[in-house]
Formats: structure tokens, sequence, C-alpha cells
């Protein structure tokens, strides 16, 4: 199990990037798998820092963990910012043209996209958001031959 | 975390070029850039993203607001992103909105 803690702010988002694929290494993810992983540990930790923190004029921090066993990458973010569950959010409607859509919506969506499993708890004043990762046996046999 | 985009205009083409990590700390810089080849009222917006590493939702937002500004006469080409770039502009289905090349091709491109 691997933990860190980051401020609040867009500067973070590095560190949130090196935690994720520390341990999308450590799980013997592949490069896809790695780079989706990131993907929604970055969009999430964007969404919480942007709309959770900054907006609504409050300071605080993200705490990371990781835990893998033999069949799963978990990974949490924690945060005390403004209660929101991502799973309420609207999904974005991907068949409009360009000219038509909405500027926002897409981060959430992409990070409940990129994931096998995708939770969220409430807390006392706390928001855990939970991504899970399938490990595949059979993929890093795949892996290992190629 | 590295994020460079350079942006050239030539015969009303405009063309970014794009390297590193696109993330919403980064996503300022697209955003100035796609701004200036705006305010020159280009013919064709070019991203050349092969040296692209990532890209999250925050630059792809950088194409809507270049699509809503420079109107549907002004065609969006993204040249070279690697597979996983891709599978994300694929996700959110602005693969339809922007017509998509694997390598620059002048003969499409450059033939307004």
């Amino acid at each position: 199990m691997k933990r860190s803690t980051v401020p609040a702010t867009l500067d973070s988002l590095d560190a949130v990037a090196e935690f994720v694929m520390a341990a999308a290494t450590a799980a013997g993810l592949d490069k896809r798998a790695s780079y989706r992983l990131r993907l929604a540990g970055d969009e999430i930790a964007t969404n919480i820092i942007v709309h959770g923190y900054v907006e609504a004029g409050l300071q605080g921090a993200l705490e990371l963990r990781a835990d893998i066993d033999d069949r799963t990458l978990t990974l949490s973010i924690e945060d005390t910012g403004v209660a929101f569950d991502p799973r309420q959010a609207p999904v974005p409607e991907t068949d409009l043209p360009l000219e038509q859509r909405p500027i926002g919506g897409l981060g959430v969506y992409l990070a409940m996209r990129s994931v096998d499993e995708f939770l969220y708890e409430r807390i006392g004043d706390r928001n855990r958001t939970i991504f899970k990762i399938h490990l595949s046996p059979a993929s890093s046999e795949e892996s290992g031959r190629a | 975390m590295a994020f460079n985009a350079t942006l050239t205009i030539d015969s009303g083409i405009a063309k970014i070029t794009m390297s590193g990590e696109l993330d919403a700390s980064m996503a300022p810089v697209l955003q100035r850039e796609v701004e200036n080849a705006e305010a020159q009222k280009p013919k064709r917006l070019v991203l050349l993203m092969s040296d692209l590493e990532y890209i999250a939702s925050a630059g792809l937002r950088a194409l809507v607001f270049a699509k809503q500004k420079m109107g549907p006469g002004v065609d969006i080409y993204v040249v070279g992103a690697q597979q996983q770039v891709m599978d994300t502009i694929q996700m959110t289905g602005f693969d339809r909105s922007v017509i998509t090349l694997e390598t620059y091709d002048a003969g499409i491109i450059d033939n307004i």
C-alpha cells in the first residue's frame, strides 16, 4: 500500500500522475491500461481541485492511496472539498458536433470510462473516489511474449 | 511535466505543433495559441500531435473552443496522434468533428 498527500492546486497534477504511473508499473499494467488509469486519476484530481476547492474558495489536499493485490489495482483519492459524486454528473452527448458542445463535462466521463470499476463514498466531510483495474494474468503473459 | 505548443501560419493555414503532456495545468498554453491562430482568421487549423504524449479533457476543450470560435467553415485537422491520445479523442466523439490523418498529407491539407 502506498500513500501520498498533495496540495489541492493544479501544480500537483504532475505529482498525481507520477503516483498513479508508479502504481500502474508496480501492478504490471500494460501501456494502454496505464495511460487510462493516469487519465482517470488526472481528470478526477483536476475536477476536485478546480470545482471542489478553487472555485469554492477552499484550500486543502488530496490524499492518494494505491493498493495492489493478485487481482486488482485499487486507487483512491480523498478530499475535503465540496461534496461531489462524479457518478451523478450528466453524461456528455458525444454525438453532438463540436459546434454545439458545452465546454465542460468531459473529464468525469473519460475517467469513468477508463477504469473497470468506479466507486464513490461520502464519509463525514470527505469525498472518496475509488478506481479499480482488474489485473489479468493472461495479459501480462501476452506482454511477456511480445 | 513539460508541454509546448508552437503556432505557425502560412498561406491561410494555421499549424500548432504540440509536444509533451497536456493536462489542465498546461491547457492555457494551447488555449493561447488557438486564440492567436483564430485572430489571424485562418482557413484551416492543423494540430500536429505526433510528439504529444498525453491529453486530458482540458486540452480537448481547446478544440471545442477552436471550432466554436472559428466556425464550421474552418476544418480542423488532427495529424499523427499517438494511439492512446487518439483513443481519448475517439471516446469523446471529437473524431467525428475533426479530420484525422496519420501523417501530414500536403495534398490534402495544403490544397485549399
